[in-house]
């Protein structure tokens, strides 16, 4: 990943991850007005942005309190005349898509585009979902690039189109392209400075609502019914014809006998298969996917015998693919989805869609995947599993643990879970949550819950989640007299996605923002029981927890503590040093406090006594552990100097205090 | 050449993709490679893989990658199944254990941690030829154990078939690293590369 790339004026080839690319063609269209709110697999978008936001002025970049905001903040400069840009994770869409539904009435004046970036396989997502329908239900053009390159060239595009018809244009990315990197083309970056422009002189109505909402209406069905048959939009597809080695294009009425109708990252799966099949074939790529070309569709199926339609997720081509044959030609073997053929779930690769097409060709497979990945696979799982996990010295870990003993027996509550690192309770070797949703619903949920059930309900929420999604919630649950407590994990930081900014974070992106604080917030909501807690001091934070769980009516916990990641980084910048922790041999009875229910990366057991032993490098030094043991065998390496003021520096120094404290131990 | 780079989240996987990338564009070598961000870095099981030459998917196939470099073993094993038949592994000898694997430790449902004899034995098994590389230690010994992957980047282009010289990979090491660390990355850079000449 390099800034570099992305700065660079002159045109020139660089090796950019597709998020950079994607900057990049924002920055040459001139964008003004940027703003976001993270999410992968979108996040390095912003994260670029930001950086470049300190090295020109002649652009706007924002972290905003969620989707919708950074959508709407985008569009004001749009109305005003300004190109704006955002761009937002698939769930993401949900949160902006009340506003997005009703720009697409109003139209914009300068250029927006903006970026929906789908997870198929959820990596990280709470679900699969399927942004194309964003595009088709909302009749706005969508465009889906399947490379770096692509995704460079489609930005760009975007903008154009996008004031040629004074609509948004959405471009939808998979993780799999967003994560994508590779030699990227670029051109001249010319830029014009930031200028403010004269409502007065742009002024005309953003205003959408009955009369005006289906005057907006009919012109919308006007727009993408002209966008269908704009060679612009129909430049974005192309026909090929593969001929066992390489691909050419071709008209689409040339296509016969064997088709593929693909699109995004699919495309290459396709072609690298058959480049391996050495299989002749044509291939429709669509780099629109709303308005669909129906024509093109119509004149690249009408001469062939079967079509394979390689898309992941929803059937969405395939049905059109359906709809159109019937008339164009009915007796076409249409392969995809509903014959069985694909699974309208998780991510694609080569050897799922080569199989299909191998037997489609009648070809032999060149390699027998599955059995490969079978064979393998026997000995691969000797691995034990390795599921993402709270980092050393995360403050969440610490809250958790005195939860947990504050509630002695955890089965005794609801639990209802957020959007964040603390997801992570409800991964597998945790499993540790009652559900979770989305960002902000656990207190929706937990209102609910806390009608319908015995038991206490105990509802989690983070600092950024808090500003995002999760106000209204907690305004319902004091306006209902929620009998609940809810924990809020305040750690500076949006932690999960890379640690940025939000409206309560010490951090900026911009010298003019304000930071929010919660506590206010809460009490300005007139929350009567409010416990402050520091998230690191784990066994006196049980006896408050405590006392919050058993407060009759709405407690809200408030956790302060750095995220382990964000801190660190800034401290070490700051030319800070970290002092580890060790274990006292002599005195550890290997009653294993400081792992059990604990799980931090840095400790483990030295097999050669079977008592717990800290990696120096991994720990950083928050001390929790200590607090865990009941043996008092758990320090700071300062001890060893006799003071806090000669941190320790190298692995080396650890070694040799490691033999110094095992000679104390022995007096 | 398909390579899979692989190792535990907050190691600098990335890093070492984008090494060999930066070397690709100044070559001109086509380059494609498939990353993940996000949830998988809190110490979860990380993974890139990179078409260098050919290769148009960001995904290698099961069975065709030529090297797996690793920065920790027990994630070299974990994806083997990508290897080709005869194809290479280069890995870290260092082992880094799960929190999970601890626990179940302590719990009594694992009587020891997994070794790296046996994780070894199960790459061998697959039919890999195995480099194995103490690259704490080198990295160490060039001055910081962070450039523990710019190591096992120096350790990749001294295979044979590598098919980017090694002036243009120290180039774009210096052009990868912070500044104030380029010298101890060229240095750990040397030290990987002799290291596998020395086992070729
Ligand atoms: C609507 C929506 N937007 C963005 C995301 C991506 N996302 C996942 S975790 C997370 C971080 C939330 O931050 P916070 O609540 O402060 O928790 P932390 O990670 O800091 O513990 C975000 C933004 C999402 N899942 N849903
Ligand atoms: S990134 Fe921060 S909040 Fe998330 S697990 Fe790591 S230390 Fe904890
Ligand atoms: S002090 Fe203890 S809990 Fe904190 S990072 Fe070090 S080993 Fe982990």
């Amino acid at each position: 990943m390099s800034l570099k790339e992305v700065l660079k004026e002159e045109p020139h080839t660089g090796y950019m991850l597709a998020n950079e690319a994607i900057v990049r063609a924002a920055l040459e269209a001139d964008v003004k007005v940027a703003a976001f709110y993270p999410g992968s697999p979108q996040t390095e978008i912003l994260d670029t942005f930001e950086r470049v936001s300190h090295y020109r002025d002649d652009i706007v970049v924002e972290i905003a309190a969620n989707e919708k905001v950074a959508l709407e903040t985008a569009a004001g400069a749009a109305f005003v005349g300004l190109r704006g840009f955002t761009s937002m994770k698939s769930v993401g869409g949900n949160v902006a898509s009340d506003t997005l539904y009703s720009l697409a009435y109003t139209g914009v004046k300068g250029g927006l585009v903006v970026v929906i970036a789908d997870d198929p396989y959820a990596h990280s997502s709470q679900s699969e979902q399927d942004g194309r329908w964003f595009g088709y239900t909302a009749y706005l053009p969508m465009l889906e690039p399947s490379n770096p390159q692509e995704a460079y060239e489609m930005v760009k595009k975007a903008f154009e189109l996008s004031e040629k018809y004074g609509s948004v244009v959405l471009v939808r990315t998979t993780t799999r392209v967003n994560h994508q990197s590779g030699l990227v083309k670029v051109g001249k970056l010319e830029r014009t400075p930031f200028d403010k422009l004269s409502w007065k002189e742009n002024r005309r109505s953003y205003a959408t609502v009955g009369s005006l909402a289906r005057k907006f209406k009919a012109e919308l069905l006007e727009k993408i019914a002209k966008m269908k048959e704009d060679p612009e939009f129909l430049a974005l597809n192309r026909v090929e014809y593969f001929d066992g080695k390489e691909a050419k294009e071709v008209k689409p009425e040339e296509a016969k006998g064997i088709g593929v109708i693909t699109s995004g990252v699919s495309y290459s799966y396709v072609l690298e298969s058959l480049q391996k099949l050495g299989g002749e074939a044509y291939v429709l790529k669509l780099g629109v996917l709303n308005p669909i070309p129906e024509k093109l569709i119509g004149d690249f199926i009408e001469g062939l015998d079967k079509v394979v339609v390689v898309e992941e997720l929803f059937p969405y081509i395939e049905g059109f693919v359906r709809q159109i044959a019937k008339e164009r030609n009915p007796n076409l073997e249409i392969i995809g989805k509903k014959s069985g053929h694909f699974l309208e779930m998780l991510e694609y690769n080569v050897p799922i869609v080569i199989k299909v097409l191998a037997e489609v060709l009648g070809r032999e497979l060149p390699f027998d995947y599955e059995g490969h990945f079978k064979r393998m696979w026997e000995l691969a799982k000797l691995a034990p599993p390795r599921m993402p996990t709270f980092c050393a010295g995360c403050p969440h870990r610490a809250t958790f643990w005195a939860l947990r003993r504050a509630m002695g027996r955890p089965e005794n509550y609801y639990l209802a879970n957020d959007i964040g690192c603390y997801s992570m309770l409800a991964l597998e070797h945790i499993g540790w949550t009652d559900s979770l949703l989305a960002m902000g619903a656990s207190l929706g949920i937990a209102h609910g819950v806390q009608h319908s059930a015995q038991e206490r309900v105990v509802a989690l929420v983070g600092d950024s989640t808090f500003f995002h999604a999760a106000l209204p919630g907690i305004v319902n649950a004091i306006r209902n007299n929620s009998k609940m407590t809810l924990i809020i994990l305040d750690n500076a930081v949006t932690a999960m996605t890379g640690q940025q900014a939000h409206p309560g974070s010490p951090k900026k992106v911009n010298p003019y923002e304000k930071r929010i604080d919660i506590e206010s917030v809460l009490r300005g909501l007139g929350v009567e029981k409010i416990v402050v807690i520091d998230s690191f001091q784990a066994r006196k934070n049980i006896g408050k927890l405590r006392e919050a769980l058993k407060y009759d009516g709405l407690s809200v916990v408030i956790s302060r503590g750095d995220c382990a990641l964000y801190h660190f980084r800034e401290y070490r910048r700051a030319g800070g040093k970290i002092v580890p922790y060790f274990v006292d041999k002599e005195a550890c009875e290997r009653a294993y406090n400081c792992i059990r229910d604990f799980g931090c990366p840095a400790i483990v057991i030295d097999e050669t006594d079977l008592k717990a032993k800290i990696l120096p490098e991994v720990c950083v030094g928050c001390g929790v552990c200590s607090q865990l043991c009941p043996h008092n065998a758990i320090h700071s390496t300062a001890i060893l100097y006799g003071g806090e003021d000669k941190p320790y520096v190298t692995i080396e120094d650890y070694r040799e205090l490691e033999q110094i404290m095992l000679r104390r131990g022995g007096q | 050449m398909n390579v899979i780079y692989c190792g535990v989240g907050g190691q600098g996987i990335v890093l070492m993709s984008n090494i060999v990338g930066e070397a690709c564009a100044r070559k001109g070598i086509h380059v494609v490679s498939g990353e993940l961000h996000g949830l998988s870095q809190r110490s979860g099981s990380v993974i890139v893989h990179q078409r260098i030459g050919e290769g148009l998917s960001p995904l290698i196939p099961y069975g065709e990658a030529d090297v797996i470099l690793a920065l920790e073993p027990m994630e070299a094993l974990r994806y083997i199944y990508f290897l080709k038949p005869g194809g290479t592994v280069i890995t870290n000898t260092r082992l880094i254990h799960h929190p999970y694997e601890t626990e179940n430790f302590v719990k009594g449902k694992i009587d020891k941690y997994i070794t790296y004899e046996e994780i070894v034995e199960n790459i061998r098994k697959s039919g890999a030829k195995l480099y194995e590389i103490d690259a704490l230690k080198l990295a160490e010994e060039a001055g910081t154990a962070l450039a523990q992957n710019v190591v096992l980047v120096g350790a990749l282009t001294a295979l044979p078939d590598f098919p980017i010289d090694k002036e243009t990979m120290l180039e774009a090491v210096k052009a990868s690293v912070p500044e104030k660390a380029v010298e101890a990355n060229v240095r750990a850079f040397e030290l990987g590369y002799k290291a596998v000449k020395e086992l070729l």
